[in-house]
Order: C-alpha cells, then structure tokens, then sequence
C-alpha cells in the first residue's frame, strides 16, 4: 500500500439534497421574523390586498403583510411538531425494543396497551387534551399516545426476528448488558426502519398540531403561526389567495422534506436495499 | 483483460449465453468491481467461475442475471440469450423468469421465512398440485433431503438443508439457463456429489446450460467444460487477497507470498505481559500419547432440533489445550446444533460441559465474562453473523474494548493486524458487511472471535466460501496460532479441515463417533487435487 493510510472508519454520510435542505430549513425558520419585511402583528395595508409593490405576497385579513406572517409563523409548529415526533418515536422504539426482546408477558401487555390506544382516533384525543392542557403540550401527547404504539408493534416485531440473528447472539456472547445489546446491536440494525417510521411521525404530528392551531385551540391571534392563517385568511381565499397559499406551502414542504430527511440519514452507503 | 478461459473438450457452436465486455462499478466513487469479462456458454455446456475471495465471483453472476445490488451498476457490456440482447431492466426480468434458475450464495437469507419447504420448491412450477407434488418429491429424493423436511420452514433447515432447498426451487422449472453460486459450500462430499450429478445431468442436454461459481477445485474439473478465472486485480480493495492466477507458473509465487506474509510474531494479549513462549506442551499431531488436560469437555450431551428431534443422545468429547477437533458429520446431522450447545447459544437438552474442569453453565446469559471471552464461536450464517450498519472495523473493535479494555487507537492497530493475519486489506475496516464478498465476511467473522483471545475457538465451517488460497491461510493461521493459544473446535465439510485437526469425530446416527483421519480408504481422504474429467454419461 502506498501513500496515506485508508481512513479506517468511514466518512460521515455524503450531505445529501434532503437532509441539507432539512438542516436548511431548521436553521432558517427560526431566523425568518429577522428577515421579515414588515413587523408581522402590524396592520400595514389594506385587507387582501393582491400582490404587488411593497407586499410581494399580498396582505390577509387584518391587512397584514403575508410575506412578514410566513417567515414568523413556522417556529413554534415546526418546534412542536418535532419534538412530538421525537418524543413519540423514543417512546415508542423503546416499548417495542423491550417488548420483542423480552418476548414474554412484557409483549403481551404492550400489544394489548398499543391496540387500545389504537382504537382511540388522534385528533379525538388531542381535542380531548387541549380542553385540558396548553396547545403545544396537547401536541405532543397526543402525538406520543397516537403514534408510539404504532412504532411499538413495527419495532417489536422486527426486534423479535433480529433476537436470533447471529451478530446479535455474537453480542450477548460478549458478555454485553441487555440495554447496550438493545441500542448497538438491534437498534442500528434497525434503524432505517426507525426513520422511515419518524417520517411518518413528524407528519402525523404536524397534522395534530396544524388542526388544534385551525379550532384555535394552538397559538392564538395575533401571533403569526402557518395553521393560524389558513383559517383566519379562509373567507378571503379569492380576493388574495396567496394569503391561503403562502403558510400552505412551507407547512407541506416542511412535512415532506424532514420525512426524506430521516430516511436518507439512515442510509448508509454500500448497503443493500 | 483479466480472465482467462481455458477451453475444454466440448466443442462451442452458437452459444446460448454470450457476455461481451460486461463491467461493474460501484456507484458511489466509480471504482471497478468487475472488470470486463467475456463469457460464452455453448447448449449443453458447464461453465465454472472460479478466483479468489473478492475477486467478483458472485458480482459476475448478478450482473449476468440483471440482479446486482443496490451500489453497483452494469457500466458497460451486453448480455446475450441464443442471440438476442438481453437489455437490463424489464427484459432482464422477463428473461430471468421464464428461463432461469438462480441459487444465490447465501440461501437462508434468500428464501422466505414463512414458507414450508414444499412451497418454496414448488411455487414456480406451473403445472396441477399432483403434478407439482411428485416434482417436489422427486427433486427432494434426487438431493438427499428427507420427505420429513417438507413441512418445516426455513428457521429449522441446517445451512446445508437450506442450500438444497434453494437448488431444489431453481432445478424446480427445469430451467434452461442454471446460475449456481457455490451450490456446496454447505455440503459434506456425499450430499455435494448428489448435487454434482445434478449437475452433471444437465450437460449435454440440448438447450440447457449452467453457469456455476465454486471454489472447490474437484467439483469444477468434474463438472464444467470450460473454466473462468477471475483475477480481480482492478479491484483496490482486493488486490491485497486477490490471487492473480493467470497460469500455473504464477500460481506457485502467488501461494509462497500469501503463506509468507502475514504476522511477523504471534497474537499477544493486548493487556497485560506477552504471553511466555512455549508455555504449553507442544501439541500432539496424530500421536495418540497422555493428551494434556482438556480446555474444553462435555459430557452426555444431548441434543435436539427446535421442534424436538433428537440430533444426539449422550456425545461425550474433550478439547486438549492446544488441540484441534474436528467434527463431520451428514448436512442436517446437528454439527451447528453441537457448536451452538458449546457456546451457549442454544443450550443443550442435557448434558454437562466443563471448562477446565470446572462446570461451565449450559446458556450465555449464565456465564461470566471471562468464561465468556474463553469460548468464542465463529458462526456459519455469515449474512446474518455481522450487524449490518456496523463496520467491520467496529466489529472486530468491541471485543477487543470488551474484554481487554483496548484504547480505541489501540484497538484500530489491533483490528488492522486481526485483518492481515485473516488475509484481508486493511482497507477493509472502513467497509460494511454489505460490500463484502461471502469469503470476505467469513474470515472478518472469524477476526472477530480472535479478537477476544479466547482459550477455545468453535468455528462452524470456517474455510466454506473461501478459495483454496485463502483457505490454506486461514487454516495455517489456526496451526500457528493453537501452539500459543485457543484449542480449536471445527465443524466441517471440508476434507482438507478435517485434515488439520489431530482427532475428527463423526456426528452419525445420534452419536459422536471416533474417527481416525489416518485411515487410507476413508472417503474424507481420498479427495485429491483434481480428479481429473469424468467422462459423462451421454
């Protein structure tokens, strides 16, 4: 061999279009309220007016600036959304890891704990939470209550098939403690599953929050946020209709791009398929 | 060009499969993995493939087929059946389905795990259940499986069940073109020449050909017509394993650095003083004087497959410190069940077994570390035997972190020397087990079970999917190494295994029976470098 040594482990996965436009986007969303051109809560127009001059994007019910609402509003759905999905993929990884490794009395009592949760639709429960508790905790909860059982049974099934696979047979043999069996050996084995799961996750929970923020029972006006405007600017949808389609947009783009994130995170090259 | 065709005897009229020029390379930085190869197979014609480890055996295969895996592309050549192109994509498939039969090299990953055996052969077959049924039967009977398999899925096969198994669903549609990767590493010699004969009675038939990669020399002077040997020297990362065999003359170069190489003094422990040379009696080769007190040693044991059959009633066998054991036996006669049992994994039905002397409890999560780290296994499904998202390099590091507390530094330059002295680059440890070869995987398994430096070393058919090169180093490795360190447990097909073992025990009818490799007219010896051509029937 010549020249310099081989790197002996591997380079960080190649940034990828999906996972810089995701870094892209977390970054900026928070910085959008300094890059606004307007104040956001301000009344700076007339109501609806079209777009043109100094609102690129037009004004929306309370002659707003909708460019101004856009960049503000994403922060505080987007934070919330994540660490819902977030919150309820540790969960529910954790449940599953321990149900299909125990594969005893454990398993049976976490299936039965996620059917029933499963029987209960999300967006009853989150309206049940809200009445209760703060939006964006309402939020979370009912994304964690929603959607854990179903990464649970999705990860203990694959958990119990991997617990006679020869790599993780070679750990126990080590002498590894269950837990670090759990996160070195299986997890990795099953991690683009866990991604592809989390997509799945952040768009439940961007629905959760985006639904509770349209009954008003998120931020309330006149704070900017993207669900807030799709119902406040609904009635004017003709006169302007970028003021519907602006929050619109990022709040779907936001769900699409963080779910190819995850998945692309977890691919490795060289692997197969 | 890089390979080599030595013609055979048959003479080529229009070929049914042609390749012209066809090379692989990976997507993600470009590098050759196939360099162009030429491949004609005439009607009734034998093709073997043979080369080292790494050297682009099965890569070859998959490109032929359209099947290459994810990472990998077809970057330039053609593919030819009876003289049509056979573009890659839905044509591949088309072609691939209606007129090829496919064994890949690792059958238990390949077939479906919910399915019972007879399915599985027979779900290509087109034809009424009765029909199907006494095809299934029948290719059962003609490879050795017992009509008992039938019901069971692919969990309860041994290694060497599930490769027949995936033979009998290819042979199953009677396809004209066969593609068998390594259809024996699994098999011992009798069940292999039951395959063979398969094999064998597909040359010659109009319309039919095969093309077959196999590391065992016998089988391929046997069987094929013609010979293909890769080189694979465009490949970086192999050129370190890689055996350029462009001719007998270089042969003998190649073999002499290969056996010369690797480790310049002996494994040591990484903590604590190195091991005092000589510290051990010298081992005792067929000399049957006191053997020194056994490392490891069971006692009535007994086995059983999953569903209850008993593999073994009451087997008793001690491992002498420095000793090498090996163990035949039938596929499917218990041999993995009996490493498993040994390690822990699957612990025995009853039995003792004891571990110098002192009783060694039957499952792992019993065991202590340091009981733990005394007996490694190095398991045969090498697929499923390395974590996926782990690198190599990372594999063979955490027992060394483990059980010797290395420093990550040192555990780096430690993994590296674990590498040479398997014959693998160092290049290697920045690699996942997906872009290994078969041979490649086996040996970073077995660099594994080193890396704890353990008193008893099981290995389950150590040397399968490797090419005789490789092969003679990673059994001159064990040689050296029993002299200082682990006593060794193989089970094994392989004749030339069993041959460097001091005793061998044959696993048959439910018992552990003494066998002593000396004796001239046994068939485990009367394997020869070649055996020349066997004239075939018609």
């Amino acid at each position: 061999m010549t020249g310099a040594p081989p790197p002996f482990f591997p380079k960080a996965v190649r940034p990828s279009v999906s996972v810089t436009a995701a870094l892209t986007l977390l970054v900026c969303v928070p910085l959008g309220r300094y890059a606004a051109p307007h104040p956001p809560e301000r009344t700076v127009a007339a109501p609806w007016a079209p777009p043109g001059g100094r609102h690129p994007l037009g004004t929306d019910v309370l002659g707003r600036d909708v460019l101004s609402r856009v960049l503000a509003g994403g922060t505080q759905l987007l934070t919330v959304s994540l660490l819902a999905a977030l919150a309820a993929v540790v969960c529910g990884a954790g449940l599953g890891l321990a149900a299909g490794w125990s594969g005893d009395r454990t398993a049976r009592t976490v299936r039965a704990l996620c059917d029933l949760l499963l029987a209960v639709p999300a967006l009853v429960l989150a309206l049940v939470l809200a009445t209760a508790l703060p939006g964006a905790t309402a939020v979370v909860v009912a994304a964690v209550l929603a959607g854990a059982p179903l990464t649970a049974r999705v990860v203990a099934t694959q958990c119990a098939q991997l617990r006679d696979s020869g790599h993780v047979h070679a750990a126990v043999e080590r002498g590894e403690r269950t837990p670090a069996v759990l996160l070195h050996e299986v997890l990795p084995a099953l991690r683009r599953l866990v991604a592809a799961d989390a997509g799945l996750r952040l768009v439940t929970a961007l629905q959760i929050a985006a639904a509770l923020a349209v009954l008003g029972l998120g931020p309330q006006p006149p704070d900017p946020d993207w669900a807030l405007m799709l119902s406040e600017n609904l009635p004017g949808a003709a006169l302007n209709p970028w003021a519907l389609l602006a929050p619109a947009i990022p709040l779907a783009g936001c769900a699409w791009v963080f779910a190819a994130a995850a998945r692309t995170a977890a691919r490795v090259p060289g692997e197969a398929a | 060009m890089t390979a080599h065709v030595h013609e055979g005897l048959v003479p080529t009229d229009a070929p049914l499969l042609a390749a012209e020029g066809l090379t692989v390379r990976r997507a993600l930085d470009g590098a050759t993995v196939l360099p162009p190869v030429d491949v004609r197979v005439g009607p009734g014609q034998v093709l073997a493939v043979t080369g080292a480890s790494g050297a682009g055996k099965s890569t070859l295969l998959r490109a032929l087929l359209d099947v290459l895996p994810d990472g990998l592309h077809r970057a330039a050549g053609t593919v030819r059946w009876r003289g049509a192109a056979v573009s890659p994509g839905r044509t591949a498939r088309r072609w691939r389905r209606a007129r090829c039969g496919w064994l890949a090299q690792d059958p238990g990953a390949a077939l479906h795990p919910l399915w019972r055996v007879d399915r599985l052969i027979g779900e290509e077959f087109t034809g009424d259940a009765a029909a199907r049924a006494l095809r299934v039967e029948a290719l059962m009977h003609r490879l050795g499986l017992p009509p008992g398999l039938a019901s069971r899925r692919t969990g309860e096969l041994s290694g060497g069940q599930a490769q027949r198994v995936a033979l009998a669903r290819a042979l199953c549609t009677d396809p004209e073109l066969l593609v068998l990767d390594e259809p024996t590493s699994a098999l011992d010699r009798a069940t292999a020449d039951l395959v063979a004969e398969e094999v064998r009675s597909r040359r010659g038939t109009p319309g039919r050909c095969v093309v077959l990669v196999t590391h065992d020399a016998r089988l391929a002077a046997e069987l094929a017509d013609r010979t293909l040997v890769l080189a694979g020297d465009a490949h970086p990362a192999a050129r370190a394993d890689a055996t350029v065999r462009p001719g007998p003359r270089a042969t003998a170069a190649v073999r002499g650095r290969m056996t010369s190489t690797p480790w310049k003094e002996p494994l040591r422990p990484i903590a604590g003083p190195a091991s005092p040379q000589a510290g051990r009696p010298p081992r005792m080769a067929a000399d049957p004087a006191p053997s020194p007190a056994p490392v490891l040693s069971a006692r009535g044991l007994a086995l059983r497959t999953p569903d209850g059959t008993p593999l073994l009633d009451a087997g008793d066998l001690d491992l002498p410190a420095g000793g090498w054991l090996a163990v035949t036996g039938r596929s499917g006669s218990g041999k993995t069940t009996l490493l498993h049992a040994l390690a822990g994994r699957r612990p025995s039905a009853a039995g003792q077994l004891l571990l110098r002397g002192r009783p060694l409890p039957a499952g792992t999560r019993s065991r202590d570390r340091r009981t733990l780290r005394a007996v490694q296994l190095a398991g045969q499904d090498t697929a499923a035997e390395l974590n996926p998202a782990h690198t190599v390099g990372r594999a063979v590091a955490r027992p060394l972190k483990v059980f010797h507390g290395a420093t990550a530094a040192a555990g780096r330059e430690r993994v590296r020397e674990l590498l040479d002295a398997v014959g693998l680059p160092a290049e290697l440890a920045g690699r996942r087990p997906a872009a290994l070869s078969g041979g490649q995987r086996r040996r970073v398994v077995l660099a594994r079970a080193l890396a704890a430096e353990p008193d008893v070393l099981l290995l389950d058919e150590p040397t399968a999917g490797l090419d005789p090169d490789s092969a003679r180093l990673v059994l001159d490795l064990l040689d050296r190494l029993r002299e200082n360190g682990p006593a060794v447990l193989t089970v094994t097909h392989d004749a030339d295994t069993a041959a460097r073992a001091d005793r061998v025990l044959h696993l048959t009818g439910r018992r552990l029976v003494p066998r002593p490799h000396t004796t001239p007219d046994h068939p485990l010896d009367e394997r020869t470098e070649h055996s020349g051509v066997r004239p075939h029937d018609g």
